[in-house]
């Protein structure tokens, strides 16, 4: 008779169950020309500026198109992060918002 | 950022987000997570915060612009992640050795030998706590994941806890879906680690370790629970180093600290439990995270006058860019930790002082100049918009403590109040030391969990803690 232990196992999947698989985008605009475009920034990495550089550039090329600034949208990750996401959509769409830009990082 | 990009899209805003290059991977993983694999980013090549302004310029001209043109006028591909086993499916089959490079492989392990997690094992973890195994304790990003009471079993069998300490692992998770903790922040930049504290009389029911080497590995129940801990952020939230967890340098788990109640029952003082809205002897579990810490080791000296100075001074030290979250990206969000041994308490309190006291000392000790405090909050974030004065004037600061003068060698406090510093006993009970932990604000906030033992495991006095409230 053998008395060694049976080393066999039957491992169990250990991870938790996604809840999102896929959502739709938005439909993208055909151009910028006469869109109002939000600045969405969480005050990281030289966002400020880099949004001055883009807006400069993006009115060159579009020159109808219009900006809400980060300042008047205020910090999307502060101490109120969830709350002021949570939010967001209803501001943009009171603002008129047509598109954003996120920044800075992930 | 991503999560304002997502509910934007969600609405049918078109969105481009500006992602450094360092940053793609997580982007591209946490896009997924949130249902979006093919959001559209823009990247920004190296690294803003070392470019000189002609070539930030530069980069963003040549590499970015044109990406946020595309992402919010051409089409992008819908998407979705890719699909995976169900919650109870046997993944893996085999011997203890194929099992863990299985798991290794496909990053379900923290790198460490896991205990194989079989159906046996699992249904012993669920017989510790009379809950529905597919109760959901809460959705947790970045991999928008329900964590159930049977994954938590999954995990604490793999991190080698014993069964019985399962009432504490619901509580943990129940604790890491918290709103107010932010478990999405968790793969950050400064990599702070969760430390977790435990009260109440399951403390030594279950042997945790509550004296001397209370942070060492080395004890089963505080070091398998810590280990527990970062599993389920593998494996129920879905951090993954080099992917959604971005951990400049990172830390390793901490082990559970268990305070010790027999100290404060000599003199008096309530539990850290009680700081997190609590009564005093019932079980909980507190988490937050730290940013790291230092000994304020072989303090001396016979009256508070005389030791406390050392922990004010610590807070200070291990208090330097986390004065944002004071003032900044969190406004009075900032809740450093201090430890101090029981002899170091129980000289304090001969004296007369209550903990409310302590707190009020290294609150009104724990400061730094005003100047010094705006070169970390202004010039050395490169956040040109913030400064005391400015701040008060908005009223976003209590202007009496941060904007008195214009002195610049005023000094201003790093919390908002005295109950902002938090405090636990804890430690070799014959030693003279503290321990300082800088915290990481409201990514990473305070937050408790009253843990629920099963009739056949709670002593009298928990149950009468929780029938009370």
């Amino acid at each position: 008779m053998n008395d060694a232990p049976i080393d066999h196992h039957d491992a169990l999947w250990p991870r938790a169950v996604r809840q999102v698989r896929g959502r739709r985008l938005a439909p993208r605009l055909a151009t910028l020309e006469g869109r109002t475009v939000a600045q969405l920034w969480d005050y990281l990495f030289r966002g400020d500026e880099a949004f001055a550089i883009l807006e400069e550039a993006l009115r060159a090329r579009f020159p109808g198109v219009r900006f809400v600034g980060w300042r008047e949208i205020g910090n999307t990750h502060g101490s109120d992060e969830r709350e002021m996401i949570a939010a967001l959509p209803a501001r943009l769409k009171a603002m008129g918002v047509d598109a954003a830009i996120s920044a800075m990082a992930a | 950022m991503l999560r304002a990009s997502a509910v934007c899209e969600a609405v049918g805003i078109p969105t481009s987000s500006l992602v450094t290059e360092g940053f793609v991977r997580q982007a591209k993983a946490t896009a997924v997570g949130l249902g979006l694999p093919h959001v559209g980013l823009a990247m920004i090549p190296g690294h803003p915060a070392v470019q000189d302004e002609a070539t930030f310029r530069r980069h963003l001209l040549e590499t970015t612009l044109p990406q946020v043109v595309a992402n919010l006028t051409a089409a992008l591909a819908d998407g979705e992640a890719d699909a995976e086993p169900g919650a109870r499916d046997v993944v893996c089959s085999g011997g203890f050795e194929e099992i863990n490079r299985v798991f290794v492989e496909r990053e379900w392990s923290d790198g460490l030998p896991v205990v194989p997690p079989t159906r046996a094992r699992v249904e012993a973890f669920l017989r510790e706590v009379h809950r529905d195994p597919d109760e959901v304790l809460g959705t947790l990003l970045p991999d928008n994941r329900a964590a159930t009471v049977w994954s938590v079993a999954v995990n604490g069998v793999m991190a080698g806890c014993r069964p019985e300490t399962m009432p504490v692992l619901v509580a943990l998770v129940e604790a890491m879906a918290d709103p107010a903790y932010g478990v999405e922040h968790s793969g950050n930049t400064p990599g702070g680690e969760t430390l977790i504290v435990l009260n109440g009389p399951i403390v030594k029911d279950l042997g945790f370790n509550f004296t001397q080497g209370v942070m060492r590995d080395g004890f089963q129940p505080n070091t398998t629970v810590g280990r527990f801990w970062r599993l389920a952020l593998r494996n129920l939230a879905g951090f993954l180093p080099h992917k959604t967890d971005k951990a400049t340098f990172g830390n390793t788990w901490r082990v559970v600290v268990a305070e010790n109640e027999d100290a404060l029952a000599t003199i008096g003082w309530p539990p850290h439990c009680v700081d997190l809205g609590f009564a005093a002897g019932e079980d909980v579990v507190g988490i937050a995270r730290y940013t790291g810490g230092g000994m304020a080791s072989s303090m001396a000296g016979s009256t508070p006058e005389a030791l406390l100075p050392y922990l004010a001074d610590g807070l200070v030290r291990h208090t330097f860019w986390q004065i944002t979250f004071s003032v900044g990206l969190g406004y009075g969000k900032l809740r450093p930790l201090v430890l101090m041994t029981p002899i170091i308490a129980e000289t304090i309190a001969r004296a007369g002082w209550s903990k409310d006291d302590v707190k009020r000392f290294l609150f009104e000790h724990a400061r730094m100049p005003a100047w010094q405090f705006e070169r970390l909050l202004r010039d050395w974030t490169r956040k040109p918009i913030w400064n005391l004065a400015e701040e008060a004037r908005a009223g976003r600061i209590p202007a009496e403590l941060y904007a008195a003068s214009d002195d610049p060698q005023r000094l201003v406090p790093i919390v908002w109040a005295p109950e902002h510093i938090h405090l636990v006993v804890t430690g070799d009970p014959l030693r003279t030391s503290g321990y300082v932990f800088g915290q990481n604000g409201q990514l990473g906030f305070p937050v408790g969990r009253r843990i629920r033992r099963p009739a056949h495991r709670t002593p009298p006095a928990a149950a009468a803690a929780v029938k009370e409230d």
